[in-house]
C-alpha cells in the first residue's frame, strides 16, 4: 500500500507497479507521538501525517511539495526511518510548457526511484488501466471545498445533508481528462509529458500561483451550497476563504478544524444548522409528528408547548400557551448531564407555571446537549431556534450577537425570522463567557463586578492579545504594573467586542436593521458599551435575552401544533 | 518618553490609515525623514562606522518607495534585487516595510484590517501587517510587483492578491524543491524573461553590462562578508538587533547595489577593527525580533553577548560560481537554505557555528513561518547532535500580540546562564 497526500500525486503511475493506492486521512485522537519530535504550532494534517507514521500505519509515503508544512512534515519523518519508501514529488506552481517539462522529469523521477526501491518493473498496460473515466452527469449537490477533510468527518457531512455531496477538497476531485488509448501509442517520454499535462491541468489547488480557475468551482449552476473546511495553521484556505466569501451566490458554511477527531460535536451543530438554512424548515423531516393524544389535548383549546435549551453553562426552559405567549420561564445551571438538568429545568418550569405535565403537548430541544434529551419531540440547532426567539422578541432585529459559556456566534436574519447566514467561533476559548470569567478570577473579582467596574475607566489600558493563555499573562503584568483594576477591565472588554465585532463584520454590513445581543454576558454591561462602540449602533437587549434560544425552540412546537389544528 | 511619543505617532497613523489613507502617508513619510535627518546628523554612535551606514541607507530606501511609489517595485524579499537595481526600481518587500511600520507602532491599526477581512491569524504577521496596510490603502500602487515561491507560502497568498487588488503588473519566480542543475536552468531562463518584463514596465532597456555590473557588485560584496564572517571568532564589533536586521536587506533588496558592496567593505574594516571581547559568541537563525524588549536587553551593544552570525544573512551574502549573470542569481535562489529539504540549513548553521566558534545557536520561530516552525526541533535536535546548544525562540517578529515578554526573558536569560556555565566548565 502506498499512501499519497495530493491530488497531484501521479497515482496511475504507482499503480503501474502493481501497488495499491490510499489517500492519507488518519484522524487521530491527538498528537503526542508528534508533538514529542515535531513543533506543536505544525498544521493538524501535518502532525497526523507524522503521528500515522510512528504509530506504524504508514511503510510508503508519496509527499507533495505543496506547502511550508508538508516539507517540513517530510524532513521530519525522514528523521524516524520510520518509512520504507519516503518519497518528496516536486511540483511546479504553474501549468505552462516549461512546467510540464519539469513535472514531467519529476515523475519520471519518481518512477525510477520506486523501480530502485521495489525491484519491481513499471507495467504499461497496468498504468493504462488504472486512468478512471469520470462520470459527467451532474445533480444538485452540496460542494466541500477548502482543505482535504478526514474520512470520518466527510461521513459526517454525508449522513446530515439530505442531498448529494461531492468533495472538492485539495485530495478530493481528482479527475483527469485523458483517455489511456491516446497514450498507448506513445513512446515514454512523450507519455510522461502527457500524463504530466492532465496531471496539472485538474482543477489548480489554492497554493498554484494561477488559481483563478477556481471561479468554476463556486460558479458550478449545479453547487446548492458549499461547506468550506480550514485546518488551523493552514492559511491557503483561510485565506482564498476570506478573499472569495464575498463573490458566493449559494449558501456557506466555514468549518475548521485541526485533524483530530474531538470536535465533532460542535462541528455537528453548524452541519446540521447548514442543512436546515439549505433545505428550508418546510421540507425538513420535522422531527416526531403530533401524536394522537396530542391532538386530543388541543381539541380541548388549552394546551403547552415548551422548548428546552441545553447549554453548556444553563438549562433554559420557556412554556408558551395555546396562544404562543409566554407563560413561564425556568434557567438553572447545567450540572449533572444534559438529560437531567434538562428534566429538572422542565418540571420548575411547570411548577412555575401552575400547569401538569400533560397539558404540555409538544417539546422542542436545542443546544448542545440537544441530542441527549429523550423527551423532545424534535431537535432543532440553537442558531436557528435564536434566529427564531429573537424575531419574536423584536421584528426589527436582523443580525443576533449570541455571547454564550463556550461560543461566540453572529447570526444574520431576515424579516421572518429565517437565518440568512451565520459564523461561530473556533475551538477556542477567546472573547466567550468563559475568557470573561478566568479573566475575573485571576482579577480576583466576580463577574457581576466585573460587569460594572470597568464602565469606571480612566485610562486607555490596550489588551492586545486575545489568546486566553496570553491575554492572562498580559493581566498579571497590567496589575504588576499597578494599573487600575476598572481600566484593566475596560481593556478586556474592548479586546473581546472587537473579536466580536470582527465576526459580525464578517457576517457582512448589508443586512441593515437592528443588532440584538443574546446570552449570558448579555448582562455584562461593560462588554455591551464597549461592543456598541465597535459596531457603532445600539444593542437591543432585554431581559428574556439569555432565553432567546429556548424560546425559538417553544416557537417552532407551536408552529407546529398551529400548522396542525 | 521616547517610546511615547512613537506610540502616540503610531496611533495617529494607525488611526488616520482607516480615515484618510493619503494624509497617514503623508505624516508617516514626515516622520521619516525626521528620522533620516537624525540619523545623518546624530548618527548612533556606539555602532561601528557599517551599522550606521545601513541604517541611513535602509531608511532612504524605504521613503523612496513610499514616496515616489511609481518607482518602486514590490518584491518578495527572495527577488534577486541585482535586477531591480539594473531596472533603476527601488524594491521594497513585505517584510522590510512591516518591520517599519511595526517600528512605528502603527501595525495593530492593520493586523485588525486583516482580521476584518477574514484573513487567518496564523499567518505570518510580516504579510499581515503588509496586506492591511495595502487594504486600507497607506501603501501606494507601486509600479510593478514581482515575487516568487521561495522559502515562504505568505507569498503565494499574500502576492496573487495584492496584484488583483492593485491591479499591476506582476511578475513571479518559480523555485524549485529539488536542488540540481535542470532548476538552476529554470530558474535562470525565468530571470531572463524577467529582465524583459523589467524592460517593458519601466520602458528602459536594460544593457546586458549593467546586469552583470550589478551581479560582480554582489560578488564583492559576498566575498567581503565572507571575509568578515572568518575573522568573527576572534572580532567582536558592537551590534544590535536592528542592525542584523538590515543586513538581511542588503543581501536581498539592496544586492547589487553599490551601497551593499560599501556597506560589507566598511563591515570588514569595523570587524578588522574590533577587539576581541570576552563574552558568548550566539549564531542566531532566522529572523530578528528587532522590537521585542528582553531580545534587545541582552543583545544591543553588549559586550557579554556577541552575534557572531547570522544564517538568513550569510547564505544572502554567498559566493556564487556560475560565470552566467542570470545563472549565477538562480544559484543563488535554488541554492537557498530556505528551499529544499533541511540539510542545506543545518549544514549552514554548523558551519557557521564552527567558524565563528560559537557557544550556543539561538532559532528565532516566528509566528506564521510554519517552514521554521515545522522545521525548529529537527534544527535543535540536529545541531546539538554536532554540540552546539541550541534553543527555539518561539515568538513574533511584528506583532507583540503573538509574543509574551515575561516569557522572552526567562527563556533568553536561562539560555545564557546554561551557555555560561557550558563555558566556565570547559574552560575548566
Amino acid at each position: 500500500m502506498i499512501h499519497y497526500v495530493c491530488k497531484y500525486t501521479p497515482v496511475e503511475l504507482l499503480k503501474g507497479f502493481g501497488e495499491e493506492c490510499a489517500v492519507l486521512e488518519e484522524m487521530p485522537e491527538n498528537f503526542e507521538m508528534s508533538d514529542q519530535i515535531a513543533h506543536a504550532n505544525l498544521c493538524g494534517f501535518g502532525k497526523s501525517v507524522i503521528q500515522a507514521v510512528l504509530e506504524g500505519k504508514v511503510e510508503q509515503l508519496v509527499l507533495v511539495n505543496c506547502c511550508d508544512s508538508m516539507r517540513r512534515v517530510y524532513d521530519v519523518v525522514k528523521s524516524t526511518g520510520k518509512c520504507k519508501f519516503l518519497y518528496m514529488l516536486d511540483l511546479p506552481h504553474n501549468d505552462n510548457e516549461c512546467e510540464k517539462v519539469k513535472f514531467a522529469g519529476a515523475i519520471r523521477r519518481l518512477k525510477e526511484a520506486y523501480e530502485e526501491y521495489s525491484g519491481k518493473t513499471f507495467d504499461k498496460n497496468v498504468f493504462l488501466k488504472s486512468f478512471v473515466q469520470p462520470a459527467t452527469e451532474k445533480h444538485p449537490y452540496i460542494g466541500v471545498l477548502g482543505v482535504r477533510v478526514s474520512g470520518v468527518l466527510e461521513e459526517m457531512i454525508r449522513e446530515n445533508i439530505h442531498m448529494d455531496v461531492e468533495n472538492l477538497t485539495c485530495t478530493g476531485g481528482r479527475k483527469l481528462s485523458v483517455i489511456p488509448e491516446e497514450l498507448q501509442a506513445m513512446d515514454e517520454e512523450e507519455m510522461f509529458l502527457m500524463y504530466a499535462d492532465v496531471l496539472l491541468g485538474q482543477m489548480p489547488c489554492f497554493r498554484m500561483n494561477t488559481s483563478t480557475r477556481r471561479n468554476q468551482l463556486y460558479l458550478d449552476p449545479n453547487l446548492k451550497g458549499i461547506i468550506y473546511h480550514t485546518i488551523k495553521f493552514c492559511d491557503y484556505y483561510g485565506f482564498e476563504y476570506a478573499s472569495i466569501k464575498k463573490f458566493i451566490k449559494v449558501p456557506l458554511l466555514k468549518i475548521e478544524t485541526d485533524f483530530t477527531s474531538q470536535s465533532a460535536g460542535q462541528l455537528l451543530t453548524r452541519i446540521q444548522a447548514f442543512s436546515e438554512t439549505i433545505e428550508g424548515l418546510e421540507d425538513m423531516d420535522s422531527g416526531k409528528e403530533i401524536s394522537e393524544e396530542a391532538r386530543k389535548r388541543m381539541e380541548s383549546g388549552v394546551y403547552y408547548v415548551a422548548g428546552i435549551d441545553s447549554g453548556s453553562t444553563s438549562t433554559d426552559v420557556v412554556i408558551l400557551d395555546q396562544e404562543g405567549k409566554i407563560k413561564s420561564t425556568m434557567i438553572i445551571p447545567t450540572g449533572g448531564g444534559a438529560m437531567m438538568s434538562a428534566e429538572k429545568s422542565l418540571e420548575r418550569a411547570i411548577e412555575k407555571a401552575g400547569i401538569q405535565k400533560e397539558e404540555i403537548v409538544r417539546i422542542v430541544t436545542t443546544g448542545y446537549g440537544r441530542a441527549y434529551i429523550d423527551s423532545g419531540d424534535d431537535s432543532i440547532t440553537e442558531i436557528t431556534c435564536h434566529a427564531k426567539g429573537a424575531h419574536y422578541l423584536n421584528p426589527g432585529v436582523r443580525t443576533v450577537i449570541d455571547i454564550g459559556g463556550q461560543d461566540i456566534k453572529a447570526i444574520s436574519i431576515d424579516e421572518n425570522g429565517a437565518v440568512k447566514n451565520f459564523l461561530m467561533n473556533d475551538k477556542c476559548a477567546a472573547g466567550t463567557g468563559r475568557f470573561l470569567e478566568m479573566m475575573a478570577r485571576t482579577l480576583g473579582i466576580s463577574l457581576e463586578e466585573m460587569s460594572t467596574k470597568g464602565l469606571e475607566w480612566k485610562e486607555n489600558v490596550v489588551i492586545s492579545s486575545m489568546c486566553t493563555v496570553f491575554a492572562e499573562s498580559e493581566v498579571v503584568s497590567l496589575v504588576a504594573q499597578n494599573k487600575d483594576v476598572a481600566d484593566i477591565i475596560h481593556g478586556l472588554n474592548v479586546s473581546v467586542a472587537s473579536k466580536v465585532g470582527a465576526l459580525a463584520a464578517r457576517l457582512g454590513k448589508s443586512n441593515s436593521g437592528e443588532y440584538m445581543m443574546t446570552g449570558g454576558v448579555a448582562k455584562n454591561k461593560g462588554i455591551i458599551n464597549a461592543l456598541e462602540e465597535k459596531l457603532g449602533a445600539k444593542l437591543y437587549i432585554c431581559d428574556e435575552a439569555q432565553l432567546c434560544g429556548a424560546l425559538g425552540a417553544a416557537l417552532f412546537a407551536y408552529e407546529k401544533c398551529k400548522s396542525g389544528e | 518618553m521616547a517610546m511615547n511619543i512613537i506610540d502616540k505617532f503610531g496611533n495617529i497613523v494607525g488611526n488616520e490609515s482607516l480615515k484618510n489613507p493619503e494624509t497617514a502617508r503623508k505624516i508617516l513619510l514626515t516622520g521619516y525623514r525626521l528620522q533620516e535627518k537624525k540619523l545623518q546628523l546624530f548618527p548612533d554612535k556606539k555602532l561601528p562606522a557599517s551599522g550606521q551606514y545601513v541604517a541611513q541607507v535602509v531608511m532612504k530606501s524605504i521613503i523612496q518607495a513610499l514616496a515616489k511609489p511609481e518607482n518602486a517595485a514590490m518584491v518578495s524579499i527572495f527577488v534577486p534585487g541585482e535586477l531591480l537595481t539594473a531596472a533603476g526600481l527601488t524594491p521594497y518587500s513585505v517584510e522590510a516595510l512591516s518591520c517599519f511600520l511595526a517600528g512605528t507602532k502603527c501595525e495593530q491599526a492593520f493586523l485588525r484590517k486583516t482580521v476584518e477581512e477574514g484573513f487567518p491569524e496564523t499567518m505570518c504577521s510580516y504579510h499581515r501587517v503588509s496586506l492591511g496596510a495595502a487594504l486600507t490603502g497607506l501603501l501606494p500602487k507601486p509600479k510593478c510587483i514581482v515575487y516568487t515561491n521561495l522559502a515562504c507560502d505568505g507569498n503565494m497568498m499574500t502576492f496573487p492578491y495584492l496584484k488583483q487588488t492593485c491591479d499591476r503588473p506582476s511578475f513571479y519566480i518559480d523555485v524549485p524543491y529539488e536542488k540540481n542543475q535542470d532548476s538552476i536552468h529554470y530558474v535562470a531562463d525565468q530571470l531572463r524573461e524577467m529582465k524583459c518584463f523589467l524592460e517593458d514596465v519601466t520602458g528602459k532597456k536594460i544593457s546586458e553590462e549593467q546586469v552583470e555590473q550589478t551581479i560582480s557588485n554582489s560578488r564583492k560584496a559576498a566575498a567581503y562578508y565572507q571575509k568578515q564572517l572568518k575573522l568573527r571568532k576572534d572580532h567582536d564589533p558592537v551590534t544590535t538587533m536592528t542592525n542584523e536586521l538590515y543586513a538581511i536587506f542588503m543581501c536581498h533588496l539592496l544586492a547589487g547595489s553599490e551601497e551593499a558592496v560599501k556597506y560589507t567593505q566598511m563591515l570588514l574594516e569595523d570587524v578588522k577593527n574590533a577587539p576581541k571581547e570576552e563574552g558568548l559568541h550566539v549564531l542566531w537563525m532566522h529572523i530578528m525580533p528587532f522590537l521585542q524588549e528582553p531580545v534587545k536587553d541582552v543583545f544591543n551593544y553588549s559586550n557579554k553577548v556577541h552575534i557572531s552570525a547570522c544564517d538568513f544573512v550569510a547564505d544572502g551574502f554567498r559566493e556564487m560560481h556560475s560565470a552566467d549573470p542570470y545563472e549565477a542569481m538562480a544559484e543563488k535562489m535554488v541554492n537557498c537554505i530556505y528551499n529544499g529539504n533541511l540539510d542545506q540549513r543545518i549544514e549552514m548553521a554548523q558551519k557557521l557555528a564552527r567558524e565563528t566558534e560559537a557557544d550556543g545557536g539561538i532559532l528565532f520561530a516566528h509566528w506564521g513561518c510554519k517552514g521554521t516552525i515545522g522545521a525548529s526541533s529537527l534544527i535543535k535536535s540536529s545541531l546539538e547532535a554536532s554540540g552546539l546548544p541550541t534553543m527555539i525562540l518561539d515568538g513574533d517578529g511584528c506583532n507583540p500580540a503573538n509574543t509574551s515578554d515575561g516569557q522572552v526573558s526567562t527563556r533568553l536569560q536561562a539560555f545564557m546562564e546554561m551557555l555560561e556555565e557550558g563555558k566556565e566548565e570547559k574552560a575548566s
